[in-house]
């Protein structure tokens, strides 16, 4: 920079011209000293207090927030194998008698194997947890995608079964009397009540992308819409279906309010099996659980993950 | 590649009509660019011309077949948007082999295609990667390496380099306007960037409100502007009144000799290089602009019209300087 310019004249320049090149911040450092001038404010050497306070803070709200979530869960679990739960700390391990008794081959008590009703609804859950997606996926596609009429309502509507099970539980067996109970009718119910996540979950993917454009490069490539939407446009929202599946998974697996409702005879549901355990029971029989719900999550989410990971992608070195 | 041709195209929604009677041909093999300001109708255009829209009266021709109600995926187009819209899920190869794929053509064919198409756009290399590690101009290559992919009878430009920095820019549309030159594809290039639709275009239409304001190469376009609109559009442009008596201009401030053929009073217009500092016109310096290269400068005349023109960057100047200007008359252009 030969003949240093004063700069208002070149601040004032709001032409749209492309090829004006925007001065580098260094430049204009140059210029200050050139000119002797005195800079408008002076940066302090000691460091900002966000910098010095930010990272502790939030790595100790972070480790607060775990600890407050992860120590319940693995005193719950750990308790579980412990003979006696008196004091303070649970004292005399390892055993499985509870474990043993909550599913149903202890040596006391109810001896009914509760092993057929996990598997029934592990079973339901994830029939739940497929339909949702069959459903809430073009649901949340169409809602992001189309501006039609009634756009609002509808997705009011797709929200609306976040009503607490009860009310969705009397509505059914109002409304299908003789299928409310059957497997069948958890299966929908289950489905209906937990939509919402999916539909939230998923939707919020597909407005993080450029849903049009992605699909009309597919369409205009030779894809029919059906097509461009399988191969193209549901693949890229893998991220929210796969977050979608786990939480409408878990809550299906663990509903209480409307099993309770709608269910009646064999095989008990887990969320009966956890009222049956965890009412009246002593502690440590309701820690065993408990523990083999959060067993039977953690697995069903691993396994969500694996098929999430390896399913849609169509390279991976 | 195909002649297109659109047939007093007309798209209204509701009671908004977008385009508005639109004749206009792209010629076979030739690159025509649109442009005009947001919302004058250029990509209403292109997305009937791809067949995302329907026009609401007019019909969209591909050489001798009427394709106006041909659903997108049958009509053999390639698109290239600003976004990119790359398959984020597919490599950079799968992304180029989908349309191939689309069309049942075998892996190893259409491999191969794929792999010739990265080859002639530079990017060979990166055929593994996934789109979303790379840069944005790489990413471009790919959308449009995808697009030409299926031999489209049009490819279909939408503002595809406004997200990419400016020497880049510069240096993309060289290449880009070489390779489709090379190729003869048909192209229709929408953007809102005059400078890049006169760098690529063979010819440019320039739309307003939904309705053809000129159509011309770029140098007619720009030389010989068939309306103020297209005047102030195309470049930088000061158009003035006057009044045009026995072929001689009477601007008010200053009378231009030369063979001016209309008579009355005219609108002219007066490009930036065609004012030179030094001569009989006093003007007062109301904004300076330094670009580098040159100053750009607004002036205004005795009658308070202010013109701009472009001085010598390496001398300043400042608000209120007095300074002396020159018309050329033979490159003063009267609309008609």
């Amino acid at each position: 920079m030969t003949t240093p310019r004063t700069s208002p004249s070149r601040d004032d320049s709001t032409t749209g011209d492309e090829t004006q090149e925007v001065e580098s911040p260094t430049d204009d450092v140059d210029t200050e000293t050139a000119l002797g001038r005195e800079p408008a404010f002076q940066v302090a050497d000691r460091q900002p207090l966000s910098t010095l306070l930010g990272r502790p803070v939030v790595v100790g709200v972070l480790l607060l927030a775990l600890s407050v979530l992860v120590v319940p869960i693995v005193t719950t679990f750990v308790s579980s194998f412990a003979r006696t739960a008196t004091g303070a700390l649970p004292t005399g391990f390892v055993t499985l008698e509870h474990w043993r008794y909550v599913l149903g081959f202890g040596e006391y008590g109810v001896r009914a194997n509760a092993i057929p009703g996990l598997t029934f609804s592990v079973g339901i859950a994830t029939a739940g947890m497929l339909l949702n997606v069959l459903i809430g996926v073009p649901v949340a596609y169409a809602l992001s995608r189309y501006e039609f009429y009634a756009r609002d309502w509808v997705n009011t509507l797709a929200i609306l079964p976040l009503v607490p099970g009860v009310i969705l539980g009397i509505a059914f067996l109002r409304t299908y009397p003789e299928r409310g109970g059957s497997a069948l009718g958890l299966v929908v119910g289950y489905c209906l009540l937990k939509s919402p996540y999916m539909v939230l979950t998923v939707q919020s993917s597909f407005q993080s992308m450029d849903l049009r454009h992605l699909e009309e490069s597919a369409r205009s490539l030779g894809a029919s819409w059906p097509r461009a939407l399988l191969t193209v446009i549901f693949p890229h929202a893998k991220q929210g279906i796969l977050a979608g599946c786990i939480i409408t998974w878990t809550l299906a697996a663990a509903e209480f309010n409307f099993t309770y409702m709608v269910h009646t005879g064999d095989p008990k549901p887990f969320s009966l099996f956890l009222f049956r355990n965890i009412s009246n029971a002593p502690y440590l029989q309701s820690a065993a659980a408990i523990s083999i719900y959060f067993l039977i999550v953690v697995v069903a989410i691993l396994v969500l993950q694996t098929i999430g990971n390896s399913g849609f992608t169509t390279v991976r070195e | 590649m195909s002649t297109v041709t659109l047939e007093s195209i007309t798209k209204r929604y509701g009671s908004e009509t977008a385009v508005d009677g639109l004749d206009l041909t792209i010629r076979d093999g030739e690159i025509l660019g649109i442009v005009g300001p947001s919302g004058c109708g250029k990509t209403t255009t292109l997305r009937t011309i791809a067949g995302f829209e329907t026009p609401t009266k007019g019909d969209v021709r591909f050489d001798d077949q009427v394709v106006t109600h041909v659903p997108p995926e049958q009509r053999n187009v390639g698109l290239v948007f600003q976004s990119y819209a790359l398959f984020d899920t597919m490599s950079v190869r799968e992304n180029v082999a989908f349309g191939l794929k689309m069309r049942d053509v075998p892996v190893d064919q259409r491999r191969a295609r794929a792999d010739e198409l990265l080859e002639m756009l530079d990017i060979a290399d990166l055929a593994d990667r996934l789109p979303a590690t790379l840069s944005g101009g790489q990413q471009q290559r790919v959308g449009l390496a995808r697009a030409l992919a299926i031999e489209p009878h049009v490819l279909l430009l939408d503002e595809p380099m406004t997200g990419l920095d400016a020497t880049l820019k510069a240096r993309l549309r060289i290449e880009i306007a070489d390779l489709l030159a090379d190729l003869g594809v048909t192209a229709l290039y929408v953007t809102h960037d005059q400078t890049e639709a006169m760098a690529m275009c063979d010819r440019i239409a320039v739309l307003n409100d939904g309705r053809l304001e000129q159509v011309g190469t770029p140098s007619a376009v720009y030389e010989r502007p068939e309306n103020a609109f297209v005047a102030d559009f195309i470049g930088t442009s000061n158009v003035l009144e006057g009044t045009v008596r026995d072929g001689r201009l009477d601007l008010g401030v200053v009378e231009l000799s030369g063979s001016f053929d209309a008579s009355g009073p005219v609108q002219v217009v007066v490009r930036p290089e065609s004012l030179d500092l030094g001569g009989p016109l006093e003007a007062t310096v109301e904004q300076a602009t330094y670009l580098g290269d040159r100053t750009e400068l607004i002036v205004a005349l005795p009658d308070e019209r202010t013109v701009t023109l472009r001085a010598d960057g390496n001398v300043e100047y400042s608000r209120g300087d007095s300074v002396s200007i020159s018309i050329d008359p033979a490159s003063v252009c009267v609309l008609p």
